[in-house]
């Protein structure tokens, strides 16, 4: 059994000086800077689904028999549990493509009128660990800026899908004269911040109570700007990391959903290596295209709603193996990169999932959710009753915990999720 | 009962609300409302009403009886518990808390069948009571606040007011993700936030905007040019399907998938902008019948990277010149594919193309010229700098250079800051930039770096980022904007703002005038595009690309004809105030031979699109029987009469029906056509609890069921089968099970298809006029309106029905409602 420090803090009621108490060695990452080896989050969402024949294994627990979406990565069977059964807590059919706006938020009710979203999990990770890298957070997508990331107010972060003009964000270095020239735009731009919220400061008076509350929230991101921009200009006098790779070219073509996905998987494998950021959110393309692989001549979007016609099938299977390869590829890349001894997959949490149960059916139930990596015990197929799910969300405060962020509730959480638990030693 | 119409019902959250965020957030805004002298009196406002509340409730014992043994405590079902109802129905979290217990005892959801019931009469006081107090809380609300709160500009509006402020078009959706719209329409201002993410982006939108509009560039040369089209490589190929003439080149065939198609190689946009182009051309052997051919532009290095620019046609054996220009990036092409000619190009080049005697498209030469500049530096730099001169202060590079700055830096901010901010301003406006620019100077900044310094601060303000709407009655600038924005999707012009400031606005015959103005120029094109797009869904064209197999006749002609076809209807409806009954049944519509064959409507050439008069048995007219609409209303693969149906109710009736309890599946598609949907809905409708809301939705569902994903009419259902020949053409799709289009209304009235269904809902003309007037409001305001609205709604709707619904009267009426005039 694991004894949470925070619990223990709270059952004795005291304040301890928490470093030095050797009982907690585990399981102490978060307050005690040095000492704990930096942990990090990879959040991926595959819009359309994974069909669920093909992904589920059809026995749970440890002996399961691979599906045919799992044998792509059999030889790591090891290093990733499967979870079937569940789902987000007040999602219905009628809005299930919407539904993606939650699915690392879990806020009840996506796209439905009045919908308000709130903070998404990397985003709640980034209030507690993101100071410690260049990047609080990345979040990325396969095709146009919407992505996973949400602010606590409710907005959506743009998500980048460029993988070159993260690369140069996060890799190239200018020369002195382009170092200067960043400090001199962050400079500018605090300026004005300042100046807009001496503007916004002299509209407040006049204002009703909810106008307030929207020009609070201006203000409030004016102010979280400028402080981001004081860290900004301090990490630009620093080198930004070397990496020993050719910088990305972007594909133009959206309908090549393999090969972005894979420029994007091995820029978050560098941000990681490089300590750039630990918390990254990836949207996956989705499109009403063709992706051009051998043997798929229809459109993603209309595959996945294949109407249980064969040959469709058939090629949605083709795809999706094909997205499963690179998700492979993404593990073997942390696997292999080394730190402190340790390998970067032991210290990364690979989430993949999807806000759809079924494409077909448009089912938000039975989500498909693999876990890799992140030092959880794995090689087990965690099966829960679909039909009377714990939320997502459950397995969520699993994974902020296992960044060392002492929370015990996210979002619709009731808990923690039973069954995957810490690797020992 | 009408309510469902109001979104404040339907726009009800899941019965799973947090009970902790709701005490959470009702004290952050109990700490919020305390500081002003406004908010203190509302409260002692709102206390009286709780006392009342607390007095009246009348549904104490229903509440015990039928609710608290299961919505109690920590294991309440639903995550529900009846304890966590709080009084005060200002407090919106609370409010739809309560709504939602509305709903579910309206529905009858609640108490569960299997339940003893409550007595109607107790459950109708409990509702009546709900409904008042939310009413009466919305009232206490807009006295404070408004209808609509301050509203952010959304990302359609940010990028059409920069171009009208400053005259430039810059793409933007990189850096402005794209607004939700889940209450119908992403100008809502309740959705609109804000964060330091996005104030990050608006920093680099406003650098990507100055950098647009400022000319640090060279002058750029022109380039103008006729170029040959036999010249290009690209009808050289051997064995082709090009015949080289003595005037052009004819082209027999175009075959996408194997790049048989001219693409026009020798020429490229060499800087960004506008370029003319006018390219000459004749159907050729064509039987005296127009040939239609496609322009595309872009880098044309990828699929993704060509996008259409039109659809033309030229006729028979004359030449004939089309013209048009396209704002082009660098490095862009353009590419002319031959449309609708009936040969592929195997069989032309077993024939050999001097030999071939079928139809083909001439092409002879094509002028380009560009980028058309209307002067140096181009207006977008004037409409900042005026005539202040330019020094090059790099070979490549000039900028802004001023003899006496700091007198410069303030007019051109006074100015630019007046049209930005959209109203009269004042010094204190203006004084932060004006300080920021001259500390800028004082640390040796050039004064064009300085001056963006400034320029940028104007261009992130809260006064240009938001509608600045202060109540009850909004200003003559801020009712401009409104108007502006509702009608253009933009900031108002110099006439508008002239009017504002002779305070001359409000009046009604200038502001019918100003209406009028306002939707005759060609900005007014954002209300077609932005309303349509949202209200009917066509945004959504491209969500899903139908399946090729059982549907090989779709095409991007046909799709982007569908469009059209809206369009110009919605603006002939507009334009000519048509009664809106128009969008449910009309006797015209638009059409080009493309979409005129699609339908089945004979006698249809060329491929403009023209108003044409339906047959009597076309089963088209209206919105509901058209290829846009019909196309997203469905999937690539298969149609639901669900979705349809609610769609129907949602957006042409105004009746929306509740959302389906959220532990109910969607019906799996199965097109392998062993069953039909009718009958995997049959079970719907033998539940009860189902059936209340299934008798509703279906039958509009079920009378669309006579057309396609694509908007084809159809008497079966395609399934996929072994390979055949139809019209020459080999397919590999099947009639399936037959398509049974009849049902009745939950009120008894049957219909036997589509034509009969459209006249049955056509009997209620007011209801269609509320439902646009509601959505208009929606649209035109930012706010989606309430129960309180009610009564100026039906005010509106009965001086429309004197205006014999005319569709422009409708635009008039809202415009000179109170609702419009009032934040």
């Amino acid at each position: 059994m694991n004894i949470r420090r925070r619990t223990f803090i709270r059952s004795t009621g005291i304040s301890l000086a928490l470093p030095g108490l050797n009982i907690f060695a585990d399981d102490r990452e978060g307050a005690i800077g040095t000492l704990q080896p930096p942990r990090r989050m990879i959040c991926i969402c595959t819009p359309l689904g994974l069909h669920p024949d093909n992904f589920f294994p059809t026995q749970s627990g440890k002996d399961y028999a691979l599906s045919p979406y799992l044998d792509i990565l059999k030889d790591y069977r090891d290093e990733f549990t499967v979870i079937s059964g569940l789902a987000h807590a007040g999602m219905g059919s009628s809005f299930a493509h919407q539904a993606s706006a939650s699915f690392l938020t879990g806020a009840p009710g996506a796209g439905r009128p009045g919908f308000r979203n709130t903070i998404s999990l990397d985003q709640f990770a980034a209030d507690h660990i993101g100071s410690q890298t260049r990047f609080p957070s990345l979040a990325l997508s396969g095709e146009g800026s919407g992505g996973l990331s949400w602010t606590r107010t409710g907005a959506l972060i743009a998500a980048d899908n460029s993988p070159s003009r993260v690369f140069a964000r996060l890799f190239l270095e200018g020369d002195t004269k382009d170092v200067q020239e960043q400090i001199r735009r962050l400079e500018d731009g605090r300026s004005i911040l300042d100046d807009v919220r001496d503007q916004a400061k002299s509209l407040t008076s006049d204002l009703g109570r909810e106008d307030r509350e929207k020009l609070e929230e201006y203000l409030t991101s004016v102010r979280d700007l400028e402080q981001r921009m004081v860290k900004d200009e301090s990490w630009a006098r620093k080198p930004k990391p070397r990496v020993n790779a050719e910088p990305p070219k972007d594909i133009p073509n959206a309908a090549d959903l393999i090969g972005r996905t894979r420029l994007l998987f091995d820029l978050s494998h560098l941000a990681i290596q490089t300590d750039s950021t630990r918390l990254i959110t990836i949207m996956l393309a989705g499109s009403s295209f063709a992706p051009p692989i051998e043997g798929v001549s229809l459109g993603h979007h209309d595959l996945s709603h294949h109407g249980k016609d064969p040959s469709k099938l058939e090629q949605l299977k083709i795809v999706e193996l094909e997205t499963m390869k690179t998700v492979r590829d993404l593990l073997v890349k942390l696997k292999q990169s080394k730190e402190d001894g340790n390998s970067l997959l032991d210290r990364t949490t690979v989430f993949l999932g999807s806000n759809l149960g079924d494409g077909s059916s448009h089912s938000t139930k039975n989500l498909p959710v693999l876990v890799a990596g992140g030092g959880f015990q794995h090689g087990q197929h965690l099966a829960f009753d679909a039909n009377n799910p714990p939320p997502l969300c459950n397995l969520y405060v699993n994974m902020l915990q296992r960044l060392g962020i002492e929370a015990d509730k996210f979002g619709t959480s009731t808990g923690t999720l039973t069954g995957l638990e810490l690797r020992q030693g | 009962m009408q309510t469902s119409r109001f979104v404040f019902l339907s726009a009800l959250p899941t019965t799973l609300l947090n009970v902790s965020t709701l005490k959470s957030s009702a004290v952050r805004n109990a700490a919020n409302v305390t500081s002003t002298y406004i908010a203190c009196i509302a409260i002692v406002f709102v206390t009286s009403i709780i006392k009342v509340a607390e007095a009246d409730f009348p549904g104490k014992q229903l509440f015990t009886e039928h609710c608290e043994k299961c919505h109690s405590g920590a294991k309440a079902m639903g995550g529900f518990t009846v304890s966590s109802l709080a009084d005060d129905f200002t407090e919106k979290q609370n409010r739809e808390l309560w709504l939602t217990v509305l709903e579910q005892l309206k529905d009858g959801n609640m108490p569960p069948k299997e339940q003893p019931r409550p007595p109607v009469k107790d459950v109708q006081s409990v509702l009546d009571w709900i409904t008042t107090q939310a009413e009466n809380a919305e009232r206490v609300r807009r006295e404070i606040d408004g209808r609509v709160v301050m509203r952010r500009l959304n990302r359609a509006e940010y990028a059409n007011t920069v171009r009208d402020l400053l005259g430039v078009e810059v793409d933007l959706a990189d850096l402005l993700p794209l607004d939700t719209s889940t209450n119908g329409f992403d100008n809502n201002a309740e959705q609109l936030h804000t964060s330091s993410f996005l104030m990050r982006n608006y920093l680099d939108a406003a650098d990507r905007v100055l950098d647009e509009a400022i000319a640090n560039e060279p002058e750029p040369w022109i380039q103008k040019k006729r170029f040959d089209i036999r010249e290009e490589k690209s009808v050289k190929a051997t064995g082709s399907v090009y015949r080289h003439t003595d005037d052009g080149v004819a082209i027999f065939a175009t075959w996408e998938s194997a790049n048989i198609r001219v693409t026009m190689w020798n020429f490229r946009s060499h800087v960004r902008g506008r370029y003319r182009f006018r390219i000459s051309g004749y159907g050729f052997q064509s039987e005296g019948k127009p040939i239609a051919f496609r322009v595309t532009a872009g880098t044309l290095k990828e699929v993704t990277e060509e996008r259409l620019i039109d659809y033309f046609a030229v006729p028979a054996d004359r030449p004939t010149v089309v013209e048009f220009t396209e704002q082009l990036e660098p490095e862009n092409r353009i590419r002319i594919l031959a449309e609708g000619l009936p040969a592929l190009p195997p069989a032309v080049e077993k024939i050999g193309a001097d030999k071939y005697t079928g139809p083909g498209l001439v092409i002879q030469w094509v002028d380009v010229e560009g980028p058309i500049l209307e002067s140096w530096p181009p207006p977008s730099h004037k409409a900042i700098f005026g005539d202040l001169k330019q020094t090059r202060i790099s070979p490549e590079r000039f900028e802004v250079v001023s003899s006496q700055p700091m007198v410069d830096a303030e007019r051109i901010l006074r100015d630019f800051a007046r049209r930005a901010f959209r109203r009269n301003i004042n010094d204190a406006d203006i004084q932060t930039f004006v300080a920021r620019v001259k500390s800028k100077l004082d640390q040796n900044y050039r004064f064009e770096q300085a001056m963006r310094v400034g320029l940028k601060g104007v261009l992130v303000s809260p006064n240009f980022l938001f509608l600045r709407e202060q109540g009850p009655k909004l200003d003559e600038f801020a009712l401009a904007s409104r108007l502006s924005y509702f009608l253009w999707s933009s900031m108002p012009d110099e006439e508008l703002f002239q009017l504002a400031a002779a305070n001359r606005l409000h009046e009604p015959d200038v502001l019918r005038e100003q209406v009028e103005r306002l939707l005759s120029d060609p900005k007014a094109k954002a209300f077609n595009t932005n309303f349509t797009g949202q209200w009917l869904s066509l945004r959504a064209i491209d969500a899903t690309m139908p399946d090729g197999t059982l549907y090989p006749e779709y095409d991007d002609i046909l799709k982007t004809s569908m469009l059209k076809e809206t369009s110009l209807f919605f603006d002939e409806v507009l334009k000519n105030d048509l009664p809106l009954t128009h969008f449910v049944s009309s006797d015209f519509t638009f059409l080009n031979a493309r979409l005129a064959k699609h339908y089945g409507i004979p006698g249809i050439e060329g491929m403009e699109m023209r108003k044409v008069t339906l047959p009597t048995d076309s089963h088209r007219g209206g919105l509901l029987t058209m290829g846009s609409v019909l196309k997203v209303t469905a999937n690539g693969t298969t149609t639901s009469p669900i979705i349809r149906g609610s769609w129907v109710l949602e957006r042409i009736l105004g009746t929306p029906p509740a959302k389906p309890p959220l532990d109910v599946e969607a019906i799996e598609p199965d097109i392998r056509g062993a069953t039909t949907i009718r009958e995997q809905l049959a079970k719907h409708r033998n539940v009860e609890s189902c059936a209340s809301c299934h008798r509703k939705i279906d039958p509009p569902g079920f009378a669309l069921e006579s057309f396609d994903v694509i908007g084809g009419w159809r008497e079966h259902y395609r399934a996929t089968g072994e390979p055949r020949q139809v019209n020459g053409r080999r397919v590999r799709f099947w009639n399936g099970p037959a398509v049974d289009p009849g049902d009745a209304l939950p009120d008894g009235r049957s219909f036997r298809d589509i034509d009969e269904y459209k006249k049955l809902i056509l009997e209620d003309k007011d209801q269609l006029a509320r439902n646009l007037t509601e959505k208009l409001l929606a649209y035109g305001t930012g706010a989606v309106p309430s129960y309180a609205d009610k009564p100026q709604i039906e005010t509106i709707v009965s001086r429309l029905r004197d205006k014999n619904y005319g569709f422009k009267a409708l635009i008039h009426e809202i415009v000179q409602s109170h609702l419009f005039q009032t934040k």
